[in-house]
């Protein structure tokens, strides 16, 4: 008979972990790693996206390879490398916690610029030659004309890569990084008997995290998409 | 990283650039010569412990603070030093990683002394004491022996693995990542056994609620010495880490360490068998 008593004793420590000693753990740094991978994400994997649809030949070769490179790895090789690694190597010791949101974020950017560079390109080209037939730069039709509608169009495919992103910062386990999945864990070795519970209330959490995401956003889409 | 109202030149990246390379040559620490004057001149001590293996290091239910006989340990070692003390949450599996990539000075965190891991770092004189058990469901027979071919769960990184593969090689180790992950695979029959210092192994079964259907074998499979993990090539370090834990037995504080997690009345209750600086 399952005994949710665990979850309800430790609920403060599995919500925000040491947040009251300065120290954010638990969902709350779920929350943070997710936002600030995010956006580091969607930042840097548009600007390679625009990059390679501006460029021609070799740099766009190089920027595809990046991108494959990144991609072909599992990430908790890319979150090991940059955790020992980067330390050993260049003796650069970042913060835990911002080495694992580099390493998801430069993950996802990669997944972020295939995406935006197929909505990019599945736009008409007749838009781009009536641009510049207009006197507009490349670059301004890039970033005037054809972003814009290419952004919301794909969303939806960029919010699948985020609900994928904020269940990859689990990974952060590997190397004791205090997010949900490792205080979770702490929990667990503490009390030892209760791994059930704890990994039903963990899984939950996340479920309804990306569920409620999802839904929110499938809302607010289908309203957009429906006729006036 | 938001994208900024103001267009990007080739100056403000390369001005960017520059800072990048700034602050990567201010954080390469200098090639150690001598850690113990690294640590005095930076006034901070970083030390690996666990915070997920009990009673070592864990999370406190109500503090949520680190706490644990290694925790204990790095305190003193910090206060002796005078020092303040930084303590790296691990696991089994990294924590010698850490150490090599410099992201610690000390491995405070249960480390059996092994020739294996001497090759690769130095060891502290002995602080501590225990040896592998086998616990197993209470109808199995009480030989060692008898589990020589047996299935046999052990933690990831800990000396189990290699224990067990060195006695008896033709039974089968199955590696897992905590030891309630262990002891899951022992109750579902996955495993026939499990391999552990007996410390852990008591503590587990004093609260699991089936403890009944469970014994742990009188034979031990091997003596575990347990030190504290250092760079290699550091002798100041070194001395001076042993002279503060033979310090530490002299005035009581070590036997007073040990009492609270592993004295009478604690759930990980069992004599200790040893003194720091006397080899036995």
């Amino acid at each position: 008979m399952p005994d949710f008593s665990v979850i309800t004793q430790n609920l403060p420590y599995l919500l925000w972990g040491r947040a009251l000693e300065g120290q954010p753990g638990g969902l709350l740094l779920t929350l943070i790693m997710s936002l600030e991978a995010g956006v580091l994400a969607l930042v840097v994997g548009v600007l390679l996206a625009l990059a390679a649809w501006l460029s021609g030949g070799w740099t766009r070769r190089i920027l595809f390879a990046w991108a494959d490179f990144i991609r072909g790895i599992p990430l908790i090789f890319v979150i090991f490398w940059l955790y020992f690694l980067l330390p050993s190597l260049f003796g650069v010791n970042l913060p835990d916690t911002i080495t694992v949101v580099l390493a998801i974020a430069w993950f996802t950017s990669a997944a972020v610029m295939y995406s935006t560079l197929a909505g990019l390109e599945a736009l008409p080209k007749g838009q781009v030659e009536a641009g510049l037939s207009a006197g507009f730069s490349r670059t301004k039709v890039l970033v005037n004309i054809l972003l814009p509608q290419a952004l919301p169009n794909v969303l939806p495919s960029l919010v699948g890569v985020f609900i994928s992103l904020i269940k990859d910062t689990s990974l952060a386990f590997i190397v004791n990084v205090p997010e949900l999945t490792t205080v979770a864990g702490q929990v667990n070795n503490r009390t030892q008997i209760y791994p059930t519970e704890i990994f039903l209330f963990t899984g939950a959490v996340y479920f309804l995290l990306c569920g409620a995401l999802s839904l929110t956003v499938h809302l607010a889409g289908g309203r957009r998409a429906r006729p006036a | 990283m938001f994208p900024s109202p103001v267009p990007l030149t080739r100056r403000h990246l390369l001005s960017a650039a520059a800072g990048l390379f700034a602050l990567a040559a201010g954080l390469a620490p200098a090639a150690a010569a001598d850690q113990l004057a690294d640590i005095k001149a930076a006034g901070t001590l970083r030390v690996a412990t666990f915070d997920s293996n009990p009673p070592f290091g864990s999370i406190d239910p109500s503090t949520y603070n680190l706490v644990g006989y290694d925790v204990d340990f790095a305190k003193a070692i910090a206060q002796a030093l005078g020092v303040k003390l930084q303590l790296v949450s691990t696991n089994p599996a990294n924590r010698i990683p850490l150490l090599q990539s410099g992201k610690v000075e000390l491995i405070v965190a249960d480390l059996t002394i092994t020739p294996e891991r001497a090759q690769v770092l130095d060891f502290s004189i002995p602080y501590f004491e225990t040896g592998l058990e086998l616990l197993v469901p209470a109808s199995s027979s009480d030989a060692l022996s008898s589990f020589a071919t047996a299935r046999i769960g052990a933690v990831k990184g800990t000396t189990g693995e290699q224990a067990l593969k060195a006695r008896f090689p033709g039974s089968r180790v199955l590696s897992y990542d905590d030891i309630p992950t262990a002891l899951a695979a022992l109750r579902n029959g996955s495993v026939d056994a499990i391999a552990q210092d007996s410390t852990i192994l008591a503590g587990l079964l004093a609260e699991a609620p089936d403890r009944a259907k469970f014994k742990i074998l009188p034979d031990r499979l091997s003596r575990e010495i347990i030190g504290i993990g250092l760079a290699k090539g550091q002798p100041a370090l070194l001395a001076k880490v042993n002279e503060i834990l033979v310090g530490l037995e002299k005035d009581g504080q070590a036997k007073a360490i040990y009492d609270k997690w592993f004295g009478p009345g604690t759930k990980f209750a069992s004599p200790r068998s040893f003194t720091i600086g006397v080899t036995n």
